[in-house]
């Protein structure tokens, strides 16, 4: 089981080393991640909200639905371990 | 030759950092073990989409300067200078979620140790066959 393991970790590791070759060079300031909407939120953000943390303002303002559904996955994942660990019944 | 390992090193390690997460969730026998091989895979792959954040020439974290000037100074942005802000928005996101997974998966081990008594993988296989 370990020697398969270890040929399949392999294996998919080559796989995904193929894979980055095609992805930008580390540090290309040019590079499709960073020109698009980051360019737009850096330049707006202070005149938008008013906060010099772009972060805060991509994440609260910008992408505020991507925080509602993180909110709502720690409330599933909350409730699913109360409800998993209420105590055994003696029977 | 040396280019092209600068260009592309920060990927292969994060891959490294990945497949010892996978194997560790494959070859373990302790359940424990496995939740940890996944928290290591999962913190791999934050790191490796933070890594692409980053501006040759050196960047700064990107928190603005000259915010506090009043309202009517508006100093143009320059965008070279600050870090690509998106993938440390993304991975918030994505840390939350681990952690989220994380508990879930452990209330998950402390149900299956009061049941079987046991935290090993075989020992449960055959306490189930056993019926």
């Amino acid at each position: 089981m370990k020697a398969l393991s270890l040929i399949i970790g392999v294996l998919v590791g080559a796989g995904l080393i193929y894979g980055t070759l095609d992805m930008p060079k580390w540090g290309d300031p040019h590079s499709a991640a960073s020109t698009h909407v980051s360019s737009y939120y850096l330049h707006h953000s202070l005149e938008h909200t008013a906060t010099p943390n772009v972060v805060t303002s991509v994440l609260a303002d910008y992408r505020g639905y991507d925080t509602l559904g993180e909110t709502t996955v720690i409330f599933t994942a909350g409730m699913a371990c109360i409800l998993l660990l209420r105590g055994r019944r003696k029977s | 030759m040396f280019e092209f390992i600068v260009g592309y090193y920060n990927y292969w390690m994060y891959i490294g950092l990945m497949m010892i997460g996978f194997y560790a969730m494959m070859a373990k026998r302790n359940l424990i073990k496995k939740i940890i091989g996944m928290n290591i895979f999962q913190s791999a792959i934050i790191l490796f989409y933070v890594s692409t954040s980053v501006k040759k020439g050196g960047v700064t974290v990107p928190i603005l300067e000259h915010a506090h000037e009043g309202h009517g100074a508006h100093h143009a942005v320059d965008i070279m200078q600050y870090a690509n802000p998106l993938p440390h928005v993304l991975m918030l996101t994505a840390i939350v979620v681990m952690v989220a997974t994380l508990g879930v998966a452990v209330a998950v081990c402390i149900m299956i140790y009061r049941r079987y008594n046991t935290l090993e993988e075989d020992e449960i296989i055959m306490s189930i066959k056993r019926g």
